[in-house]
């Protein structure tokens, strides 16, 4: 869920901008870091920024809203590449998709990368992890790793929303209402993109377990290797 | 789909790609400045229009140009249904749904239609600016506004990908289409987590043997970048002096 440009007023969006700069700036240092020791890194990251790019260009419908929605990616990122890298690439994703596609926007750049890149990233990364340290299967630990990645950015995007457009009016009852506005698109899309990164990474897994070791998402012995 | 909808598929022989893309994201930036903190309904509908006619000037499809405001129109509507019944002291309207009285607010309606004009004025800009700037010329700019190499970086491959990388999500989407893989919801959601799969697969592929490819033709880790030209000073000063007439006009 892209906040528009011009939603924000001028100063909230300074503040998320601001707020997104060290999240960016870490998963610059983890680039150049691991871009030195790999040099297929830096093609690797750029060619995962055009997928998550393109499944967030994918129209899904939400039958509860009656309207098409799209996955935000940044979960199955987290996952495959840790929340650092994954912040860098929704960046660049969201970068290209306000430049070109008019989703999300310029004054709005920082505000969705810490809905999406952060708050996306992160939630996917520590549930997937969570789930698989206490051994659930890895499907169900990819699907919930989606789902609370969308709602983690969906619930981000309601606290921006509701922080920038409250004015004089206090700011919980105005972000409820919010939140709630968007539940018939937010709570199904979640599940959607549950799904979607459990078939992802159950295809990975099926197809390349050897890429999911070298990614550190899963430990040799879990595959059998 | 989406991708049709890219910037670069408009790119047609038109004055404004020979404007430096640099003075052009300064100037939409320092317009974006001014529709964000203007406070009335006048400067932001006065840019939409200004954009409108550029884009229509430049021959950009009406349906392309609509399109890239669906999904801030979608929020926009949400955003003015919670303005009009949640927020504000004035009474417009009331109405009684079962035993619930609802109210529609004009202080509400007002606070709501003003988001909506930054929302339409700040998009055009943005719109504007993606359908007359190449991709190349505007990730120059961005270097030029000292964005850190290695984003810069990411953002080059990624543009170059997408392009491939769709045309294999079309292939694959087209196949599973005709077989049909998205006849019902859950078939549909497994099509789509393949398809995505496919796409992270044939990423991890490419990279290993894009990597070498770049090493056998002396890449180092470190992309070259455009060079930039000296600024075209005419350019400069026209943008300088249509900025003063818009910061005026802003002030009105």
């Amino acid at each position: 869920m892209h906040i528009s440009e011009g939603i924000l007023p001028l100063n909230w969006a300074l503040v998320w901008s601001l707020i997104a700069i060290p999240f960016v700036a870490w998963g610059l240092y983890e680039l150049k870091k691991l871009s030195a020791e790999d040099p297929a890194f830096k093609p690797l990251v750029g060619l995962i920024t055009a997928v998550v790019f393109i499944i967030s260009c994918m129209p899904i419908p939400v039958p509860t809203a009656g309207t098409c929605s799209h996955p935000c990616g940044t979960g199955i990122a987290g996952i495959l590449v840790g929340p650092a890298i994954s912040i860098l690439i929704a960046a660049a994703a969201l970068l290209i998709q306000a430049l070109f596609l008019a989703h999300g926007g310029l004054s709005t750049w920082g505000a969705d990368i810490v809905s999406m890149g952060v708050m996306g990233s992160f939630a996917g990364f520590l549930t997937f992890k969570a789930l698989r340290t206490i051994r659930v299967n890895i499907a169900v630990s990819a699907f919930m790793a989606g789902l609370f990645a969308d709602w983690a950015t969906y619930l981000t995007t309601s606290v921006e929303l509701a922080s920038g457009l409250k004015g004089d009016s206090e700011f919980m009852p105005l972000f409820w209402k919010i939140a709630i506005a968007f539940v018939p698109t937010q709570l199904p899309l979640g599940i959607l993109e549950g799904a979607m990164t459990a078939g992802m990474v159950t295809l990975l897994y099926r197809k390349r377990p050897d890429l999911l070791v070298k990614m550190r998402v899963l430990k040799p012995e879990e595959v059998g290797i | 789909m989406a991708m049709h909808l890219l910037s670069e598929h408009f790119r047609n022989d038109h004055g404004f790609l020979k404007i430096d893309a640099r003075v052009k994201i300064v100037f939409a930036l320092m317009l974006l400045a001014m529709v964000l903190s203007y406070k009335g309904f006048f400067f932001p509908f006065f840019v939409l229009l200004c954009a409108i006619a550029c884009c229509l000037h430049i021959k950009i499809p009406l349906r392309a140009f609509l399109l890239r405001f669906a999904e801030p129109l979608f929020i926009v509507a949400v955003l003015l249904v919670i303005k009009l019944f949640f927020t504000g002291s004035e009474v417009l309207f009331s109405f009684n749904l079962g035993s619930i009285q609802v109210a529609g607010y004009a202080d509400g309606l007002k606070e709501g239609l003003l988001i909506a004009c930054r929302i339409l004025g700040a998009v055009s800009i943005l719109t504007l600016l993606g359908f007359s700037t190449p991709f190349t010329e505007l990730i120059a700019a961005l270097a030029w506004l000292r964005f850190p190499k290695g984003f810069i970086e990411v953002l080059m491959f990624a543009y170059r990908y997408i392009f491939m990388l769709f045309e294999d999500a079309m292939v694959i989407y087209n196949s599973q289409k005709n077989r049909l893989g998205y006849a019902s919801v859950k078939q549909g959601l497994s099509s789509f987590g393949t398809l995505a799969g496919s796409l992270t697969l044939k990423a991890f592929e490419n990279s290993q043997s894009t990597a070498l490819a770049m090493t056998q033709r002396g890449y180092d880790g470190n992309m070259p970048m455009l060079k930039h030209k000296p600024f075209n000073l005419p350019e400069v000063v026209i943008s300088a002096f249509l900025i003063c007439i818009m910061g005026a006009l802003w002030r009105i």
